[in-house]
């Protein structure tokens, strides 16, 4: 059996393989993939570094604070970030971020994908209406996998 | 069985099967190859046909596979149900873990992927196994066995159907092939039925029907020119045999003219010549009477050697007579024993001539067929002949036998006279030739030739043999009828 955690790292790097933005992106351009506040991973999600996501390298930052999360494409909002979690998703929209969370409520708050746990097997709802804004485009083959979508 | 012999078919049914062969093995070949290669295509249609079921599905189950969500992964596969010939599906993480399946039960589990599970058409199944990608990473395998069910009942329906079409065709071919095997065997039939009438009848103006400028167009032009030249040929076979009886007749009636001639000539020899010999005769012998004391011995002589050479004419014209008599006469045949004959012809010679003491051995119960009168003459002739050559021996001895073989009889008659040189045995029986002086011995020069011209009309042959002073032996040589083989006298020898 794998940890609560090795699947939601796996899971974090399979979300980056169904979503994609406008506009494209260069290919040759790292994804940045950063964890914002205390890493709940630990170092699972090293494995990730150097890996490709469509095409294009996987880039592990770990920002201070939301100043230095500047230029990240996709960002695990850490539990730790709770009280100024409207400020970093206003942020995030702003810098067209793919935000990805383990707060309860996350999508409702107007995060993008958040990770819900059913009983011991580990799901996702998303938030299509943030992913627009956000210009971020969702795979139809993930949604069809979420367990709630808000529309 | 050596009725079906090929050599036995008529030309007919050789033809029809030959043409019927060849396209049956036609048609069996295109229904085959069609068959085989309708089988092909069916079953890379089929492969195609999963392979894009496979990749919809992969393309489908890659999130389900990459996010572990069973739920999603049943219902991609449920939508398989719609294809009857899905025999089952299994889904596969990248690591070889079985996901989800369908239709799988206890007794056809999914294979494991540890080892490499068969795929291709396997057994009464295609399987086949696809890889899931997404972005070139492999996050897991499809594997799917489908049923050639419907393939086999597709190739079926096709063989059921390719037969009966070929049966159909072939139908229509043995029609075509009876219509179409009489424009060859049509002009041969006619030919061989046109050389068995004419060999039948004869008849040498039958001309086969020609047809075309092949090869037999060609041969019925040769057999008819062929008949042609026969019917030619036989007009001048018929031509010369009717001159041949022309001149057949011709000669014939020139010959009876010429028998008629000699016959005239015959009786005015007989009576026109004898006249003026008895007048010679009578009138010398009445000089020799009357004059005899006018006349001087040198006249005396004349007179005696005129008179005897009057006689030897008479005698030379009745050995005429004899010999035109027996060239002439119709021929009798009646079986004879020439035995008896012999000892009559015998009795009478030992009557006439002067007694010398004489051994005659004659053995009995010769048979011979022939013409009684003729025979006599010809028998007469040759005792007489070795009666009057062995007069001059101190005894005479005369032995006649008779050997048989292969249907004829030879008569043989040895004497132990003066015999003759067989340098001139092919004057012997010429007439008119004389192998000793009239002072030896008397005689005309006609009684061999007349004894050649008897046994020649008897379809016999003579021969003789001979040394000088050691007698003379005639061999003659008879036919004997098939009817008297039986009496036919075995050899002593």
């Amino acid at each position: 059996m794998r940890s609560e955690y090795e699947i939601k790292a796996a899971y974090f790097y399979n979300f980056t393989q169904f979503v994609s933005w406008t506009p494209t992106p260069d290919s040759e351009l790292p994804l940045r993939v950063c964890v914002l506040g205390e890493n709940p991973f630990g170092d699972l999600l090293q494995p990730l570094a150097g890996r490709k996501s469509q095409g294009r390298t996987l880039e592990l930052v770990n920002p201070e604070d939301l100043s230095t999360a500047a230029g990240c494409h996709v960002l695990f909002v850490s539990s730790s970030n709770l009280r100024n979690l409207p400020a970093v998703i206003s942020m995030a929209e702003k810098g067209q971020m793919l935000t990805i969370s383990e707060l309860p409520g996350f999508v409702d708050a107007g995060g993008i994908i958040g990770y819900v746990k059913q009983g011991n097997i580990i799901r996702f709802e998303i938030n299509l209406q943030a992913a627009d804004a956000a210009g971020v485009s969702i795979n139809s083959r993930l949604l069809e996998l979420a367990s709630r979508v808000i529309q | 069985m050596k009725r079906w012999h090929w050599r036995y078919w008529p030309l007919k049914a050789k033809l029809l099967f030959l043409t019927l062969f060849t396209s049956t093995l036609g048609i069996v070949l295109v229904c085959a190859s069609l068959i085989a290669v309708e089988n092909q295509n069916y079953r890379e249609q089929l492969e195609s046909e999963l392979h894009v079921i496979a990749g919809i599905l992969a393309e489908q189950s890659a999130a389900a596979l990459l996010f572990e969500d069973h739920e999603q992964l049943s219902s991609i596969l449920s939508s398989l149900r719609k294809i009857e010939t899905i025999k089952q599906a299994c889904v596969f993480s990248a690591s070889g873990t079985l996901m989800n399946s369908l239709y799988s039960s206890g007794d056809t589990d999914c294979p494991s992927l540890s080892e490499q599970p068969p795929v291709g058409f396997v057994g009464n199944y295609y399987r086949l196994s696809q890889p899931v990608t997404l972005y070139e990473d492999t996050v897991g395998y499809i594997y799917l066995i489908s049923h050639l069910e419907v393939l086999k009942a597709h190739i079926q329906t096709f063989i059921f159907l390719a037969m009966g079409i070929g049966g159909l065709i072939q139908l229509i071919l043995v029609f075509v092939a009876f219509r179409l095997q009489r424009l060859v065997s049509q002009p041969i039939l006619e030919l061989s039925r046109a050389a068995e009438r004419i060999s039948l009848a004869h008849d040498y103006t039958i001309r086969a029907p020609v047809y075309g400028k092949d090869e037999l167009g060609r041969l019925g032009r040769t057999f008819n020119d062929m008949i042609g030249t026969i019917e030619q040929q036989n007009l001048r076979i018929l031509e010369s045999r009717d001159s041949l009886e022309r001149t057949v007749e011709e000669r014939t009636s020139q010959l009876s003219l010429a028998n008629k001639e000699l016959e005239a000539f015959s009786y005015s020899v007989s009576h026109d010549l004898r006249q003026p010999l008895r007048a010679i005769e009578g009138f010398g012998r009445a000089l020799e009477e009357d004059c005899e004391d006018v006349l001087d011995d040198t006249g005396k002589d004349h007179l005696r050697r005129i008179r005897a050479a009057s006689v030897r004419m008479a005698g030379l014209i009745d050995g005429l007579l004899v010999l035109s008599r027996v060239s002439r006469q119709p021929m009798e045949s009646e079986r004879l024993n020439l035995s008896e004959m012999l000892e009559e012809i015998a009795e009478e010679l030992s009557d006439l001539s002067e007694p010398l003491p004489t051994e005659l051995r004659i053995q009995p119960d010769i048979w011979v067929a022939g013409d009684g009168r003729m025979l006599r003459i010809a028998f007469q002739n040759l005792l007489e002949n070795a009666w009057k050559y062995s007069a001059k021996e101190s005894s005479r001895v005369i032995e006649v036998s008779a050997t048989s073989d292969a249907g004829y009889i030879t008569i043989a008659i040895q004497d132990n006279g003066v015999g003759f040189d067989m340098r001139y045995v092919d004057k012997l029986f010429v007439a008119f030739n004389r192998l000793h002086t009239p002072s030896e011995f008397g005689g005309t020069g006609i009684g061999l030739a007349t004894v050649n011209r008897v046994i020649l009309r008897h379809h016999g042959s003579i021969s003789a043999s001979s040394e000088v002073g050691k007698g003379a032996r005639f061999a003659v040589c008879l036919p004997v009828p098939a009817a008297d083989r039986l009496h036919s006298v075995e050899s002593n020898s």
